[in-house]
C-alpha cells in the first residue's frame, strides 16, 4: 500500500486499483466503482450503450435479481446511484461506516452483472422515456446540439443517452460483448472516502474483488478534431427562449493551467461576476454564464445565455463587450481573490462529507490519474494570479470568432 | 448522537428567536435567518413582490452598493443564498468559522438598511417577467406551479414570479414598503451550527437587531389551505406527458406525521420502493416517478408524479393511483423495516454536513417552535406500526384528488 498526502492506494494482483481517503472526523463512508468507459468510447452503432449498461447493472447478477439489488441497497439506508458521462461510468453508495463492507460487496456484485435478457427490453423502454424527457429540456437540448455540431464525425458528438434509433436497435449480445471488454479489474478503480481504516478497506477489496479477472484497459481514445470556427442554428418552436453560446478552445482536464481557466470563467460568468452585474443586472437576460467543458484531451470555454428571442442582439453585444474587456485588460487582483475565498469555503464544506469527497476524487482519479487533497487544491488555486490568467488568455483566447451555437424559435444568426 | 445535540434555544429581548447546535470537529459554520413573511403575505394585486424583495434586498444598502456588498461577502468566502418562500424568506450562509461574525454583520446590514435602488428594482421586475418566459421551458417546474395553484388555493398556491399583470403593477416603492411592513426582529428565526461560539453569536444578534422593525405581528399565523380536487389538463407541445397528483396530508406537528414519513419512504424512498418498482422497473413506463410531501405551517400535502410518453401516460396514471391505494392492502413488515432503516441511516450520513444540520434546525424552529433532537424524531419513526399506516390511510381518504397533466393530450382515463 502506498501513501500520498492524505490518501492510501493499493493495487490488487488482478490490477484493480483501490484509492482511499481516510476521514476520521466524520461518521459515514462512501464507496464507488469507476469504470473507465463512457459515451466517447462507443462506436456509432453502439451509441448509448454505456449508459444503457449502467442501468442494466441494477437489473441482476448471478447472486441477485433486480429486486434484491434494490432491497439490499435500501436495507443499508444507502444514498446510492450511478451516472454515465462522455468519459466514465460511476456507481456509488454512501452509508454508515459500519455498513461499508456490505456496500462495497453490493456494488462489486453489480460490476459482475448478468445483464439479464428478460429485463433488457423493459429497461430499454425506461431509457427511451429518459431520452424523451431529455428532449423536453432546453439545457439538455443545447448541450447535445453543441456536441453534435462541434464534434461532428467524432465519438464526442452523440448524446450520452444515445438516440431513439441507436438505443432501439441495441441487442443484449452487443451489450454482453461491451461489458466483457470494459468491466474488468484492469479497467476499473474502487474509490473509498470516509471514517475508515485504510488497511481494513484494502482487506475488504481483496476479499470481495480479489478473484476478479484482470484485463486490458480500454482502447486508447482518438483525440477530437480542433474546435472549429463557424455557427450553427437549431430553429425550433418547442421552446420560448433562445440560447446563444460562444464556444472557444480551452485547456483540457489534464492541462496544468485548467485552474486559470476555471478562475477566469468564474470571474466572467460565475457568482458575483462581470456577466452578472453588467448583463443580468442590466435586465438583458436572466441566465448568462461562462463555464468549461473539459475532456481528457480537449477543453471548451462556453460563454452564453438564455434570453427572450427579441433580446438576442442585446445579449450578443453584451457578451462580446465583456469578452473584449477581459481580453484587452485581463482581470484584477480583487477578482481573483474573491474566487479563491469562495473556493476555500467550498473545499472546507466538501471536507465534511464523504459523499462530496468521493465525487471530487472520482473526477481527479479519472482525469489526472490520482486524487488531490483539499490542501493540494487550495495550493493550486492559490497559484492563480492575474498574470497567469493573462498568460492563459494568450494561449486560449476568447476574443476571436469562435463557434456560435443558437437554439430557439428565432432564425438567428443568419448562416 | 446525543453528545452532539446540545441545543441552545432562546427568545432574545430584541424579539429574535435563536437556536444553535455547536458541533465539535466540523470545518465550517452555517447560519440561517428566516423572516416570517413570504408569498402568502403578498397583496393579491401584487403577486410576485416577495421574490422582488429577495432579488433586490442585496443590491445596495445605506452604505454600500450592491456590488460592494457582494464583494464584501466574497472577501470572507461566504457561501450564501436567499429566497422568498411561501411563508418565509430564508437567508443561508456557510463560511469558515473565523468569519462568522463578519458574515452576520453583513446580513444585518442588508436586512436592516437595504437601499432598494430604483434601477435594481426595475431590473428585478423586468427579470421576473423574463423568468415567466423561462418557466415555460421547464415542464417539471410548470407542473409544480399548476399543482400548487389547485392543491393549495389562492394564497398558499402562489408562484414565485407572480403574473405579468401583477408585476406591471409593482413599483420600487411597493418593494420597499413590503420590506418595511414585514421585516423585523419579532419575525426572525435564526439558527446556527457547526463551529460557532453560541454566546458571542447570541450577543451579536441582540446588539444588532435591537429595535429592528415595527413589531407588527410575529408572522406565526397560518394561512388558509383551499384544496380544489378535480382533473386539469394544460396543453403543451412536449414529448412526454407530465402527471402530478396531490391530496391533503398532515402537518408536521400532527401525531401522525411520523406515519406519513414512513409511508412516503415505502412509496418512494429508494429504488426498492413501490412506485419505482411497480411503475418503472416492472413496466418500463417512465424514467421519472416519485412521491413527496410539503408542509406549509400547520398543513401538509402529499404529492405523486411521473412523466411518460403519450402511449404510456394513461397506464402510468392508473399505476400511480393503484400503488397509493394498494398501500392499505398489503404493506409488509419487511417494507416498514426497510423504510425505517433508510430514514435512520440517511439522518446519520447526511448529518455529517453542517449545512444539513442547520437546515433541519431552522425547519424545526419554524414548524415546532423549538429544536427537536434527532433521536426524538427517530424514536417516533421507529414506533410506527403497520396498523398505524392502515389507520392513517383510512383517516386520510384519497377519493378526492387534485390531478394536473401537462403535455400533448389529456388523460383518457376518467377515474377518479
Amino acid at each position: 500500500m502506498s501513501k500520498t498526502a492524505g490518501f492510501e492506494e493499493h493495487r490488487l494482483e488482478n490490477g484493480l486499483r483501490v484509492v482511499i481517503e481516510p476521514m476520521p472526523h466524520v461518521r459515514s463512508a462512501s464507496a464507488g466503482f469507476l469504470v473507465k468507459t463512457g459515451a466517447r468510447d462507443e462506436t456509432p452503432a453502439l451509441a448509448g450503450i454505456s449508459h444503457f449498461l449502467e442501468h442494466m447493472c441494477f437489473k441482476g447478477t448471478q447472486k441477485r435479481d433486480w429486486r434484491q439489488i434494490t432491497i439490499d441497497f435500501d436495507n443499508l439506508g444507502s444514498t446510492y446511484n450511478a451516472y454515465t458521462s462522455k468519459e466514465r461510468t460511476f456507481y456509488f453508495g454512501w452509508v454508515r461506516t459500519e455498513d461499508l463492507e456490505k456496500q462495497v460487496e453490493l456494488l462489486a456484485d453489480m460490476m459482475r452483472s448478468s445483464i439479464p435478457a428478460d429485463e433488457f427490453d423493459t429497461e430499454k423502454k425506461v431509457i427511451l422515456e429518459e431520452i424523451a424527457g431529455s428532449n423536453d429540456q432546453l439545457d439538455r437540448t443545447v448541450y447535445d446540439f453543441i456536441h453534435e455540431k462541434v464534434y461532428s464525425g467524432h465519438a464526442l458528438a452523440w448524446p450520452v443517452l444515445g438516440t431513439q434509433e441507436s438505443v432501439g436497435a441495441l441487442k443484449q449480445e452487443q451489450m454482453r460483448g461491451y461489458f466483457d471488454e470494459r468491466y474488468h479489474a484492469g479497467n476499473m478503480i474502487l474509490i473509498i472516502a470516509g471514517a475508515v481504516d485504510p488497511a481494513d478497506a484494502v482487506a475488504i477489496a481483496e476479499r470481495i474483488c480479489g478473484s476478479w479477472k484482470g484485463g486490458r484497459p480500454r482502447p486508447d481514445r482518438i483525440a477530437p478534431p480542433k474546435l472549429p470556427e463557424g455557427a450553427a442554428l437549431r430553429q425550433t418552436d418547442r421552446f420560448q427562449q433562445q440560447v446563444l453560446a460562444y464556444l472557444h478552445p480551452s485547456s483540457s482536464g489534464k492541462d496544468p493551467d485548467r485552474e486559470d481557466a476555471n478562475v477566469m470563467a468564474s470571474i466572467l460568468g460565475g457568482h458575483n461576476s462581470r456577466f452578472f452585474w453588467n448583463i443580468v443586472q442590466k435586465g438583458v437576460a436572466p441566465y448568462v454564464w461562462s463555464g468549461r467543458l473539459d475532456y481528457c484531451d480537449q477543453g471548451m470555454m462556453l460563454l452564453g445565455g438564455f434570453c427572450e428571442p427579441e433580446k438576442l442582439e442585446s445579449l450578443q453585444e453584451a457578451i462580446l463587450r465583456e469578452v473584449g474587456k477581459v481580453s484587452e485588460s485581463g482581470v484584477t487582483d480583487e477578482e481573483v481573490s474573491r474566487v479563491k475565498n469562495r473556493v476555500r469555503t467550498a473545499l472546507a464544506t466538501e471536507a465534511e462529507s464523504p459523499y462530496h469527497r468521493l465525487m471530487q476524487m472520482v473526477q481527479d482519479v479519472d482525469v489526472l490519474g490520482r486524487p488531490r487533497s483539499v490542501s493540494e487544491r487550495i495550493a493550486a488555486i492559490d497559484a492563480v494570479t492575474p498574470s497567469s490568467i493573462q498568460a492563459h488568455l494568450e494561449r486560449w483566447p476568447v476574443g476571436g470568432k469562435g463557434y456560435l451555437a443558437s437554439v430557439g424559435p428565432r432564425e438567428w444568426p443568419e448562416l | 448522537m446525543s453528545e452532539e445535540e446540545r441545543f441552545h434555544h432562546e427568545r432574545l429581548p430584541c424579539g429574535v428567536e435563536f437556536a444553535a447546535l455547536p458541533i465539535a470537529g466540523r470545518r465550517t459554520a452555517t447560519f440561517e435567518i428566516r423572516i416570517l413573511a413570504g408569498m402568502a403575505n403578498e397583496p393579491s394585486d401584487k403577486l410576485g413582490i416577495a421574490n422582488l424583495v429577495a432579488e433586490s434586498i442585496d443590491k445596495g444598502t445605506a452604505k454600500r452598493s450592491g456590488q460592494a456588498l457582494n464583494d464584501a461577502f466574497d472577501a470572507i468566502g461566504a457561501q450564501r443564498s436567499l429566497f422568498a418562500g411561501r411563508e418565509a424568506f430564508v437567508f443561508r450562509c456557510t463560511c469558515l468559522p473565523e468569519f462568522v461574525g463578519q458574515a452576520l454583520a453583513l446580513h444585518v446590514e442588508l436586512l436592516r438598511t437595504p437601499a432598494f435602488p430604483e434601477e435594481s428594482c426595475a431590473v428585478a421586475i423586468d427579470l421576473a417577467k423574463q423568468e415567466l418566459t423561462a418557466l415555460d421551458d421547464e415542464p417539471d417546474e410548470m407542473l409544480r406551479k399548476f399543482l400548487a395553484r389547485h392543491g393549495y388555493g389562492e394564497v398558499l398556491g402562489r408562484h414565485t414570479f407572480g403574473t405579468r399583470e401583477s408585476l406591471d403593477r409593482i413599483t420600487g416603492e411597493d418593494i420597499s414598503a413590503y420590506w418595511r411592513s414585514h421585516f423585523g426582529a419579532a419575525r426572525m428565526l435564526v439558527s446556527a451550527g457547526g463551529v460557532v461560539d453560541v454566546d458571542r453569536f447570541s450577543e451579536a444578534l441582540e446588539a444588532r437587531f435591537e429595535g429592528f422593525g415595527n413589531g407588527t405581528g410575529d408572522g406565526r399565523a397560518t394561512f388558509p389551505l383551499e384544496f380544489s380536487p378535480g382533473r386539469r389538463h394544460y396543453d403543451k407541445k412536449l414529448e412526454q406527458e407530465y402527471i402530478g397528483i396531490c391530496w391533503p396530508g398532515v402537518p408536521k406537528t400532527h401525531p401522525d406525521y411520523s406515519v406519513e414519513v414512513v409511508l412516503l419512504a415505502v412509496l418512494s424512498g429508494g429504488m426498492s420502493s413501490r412506485l419505482f418498482t411497480e411503475v418503472r422497473e416492472k413496466q418500463g413506463l417512465v424514467y421519472w416517478v416519485g412521491a413527496w410531501n410539503e408542509h406549509p405551517r400547520g398543513a401538509g400535502m402529499m404529492f405523486a408524479g411521473a412523466s411518460s410518453t403519450p402511449p404510456n401516460c394513461d397506464k402510468t396514471y392508473r399505476s400511480l393511483l393503484r400503488e397509493v391505494d394498494r398501500l392499505a392492502e398489503d404493506i409488509s413488515e419487511e417494507e416498514m423495516a426497510r423504510a425505517k432503516v433508510g430514514i435512520a441511516a440517511k439522518r446519520e450520513t447526511h448529518g455529517d454536513a453542517t449545512s444539513s444540520r442547520v437546515g433541519e434546525l431552522g425547519a424545526d424552529l419554524f414548524h415546532y417552535g423549538r429544536p427537536v433532537p434527532r433521536q426524538e424524531k427517530l424514536d417516533k419513526v421507529m414506533a410506527v406500526t403497520i396498523d398505524d399506516v392502515r389507520r392513517y390511510l383510512g383517516e386520510q381518504p384519497r377519493d378526492r384528488l387534485c390531478v394536473v397533466t401537462l403535455g400533448p393530450r389529456p388523460l383518457e382515463d376518467q377515474a377518479p
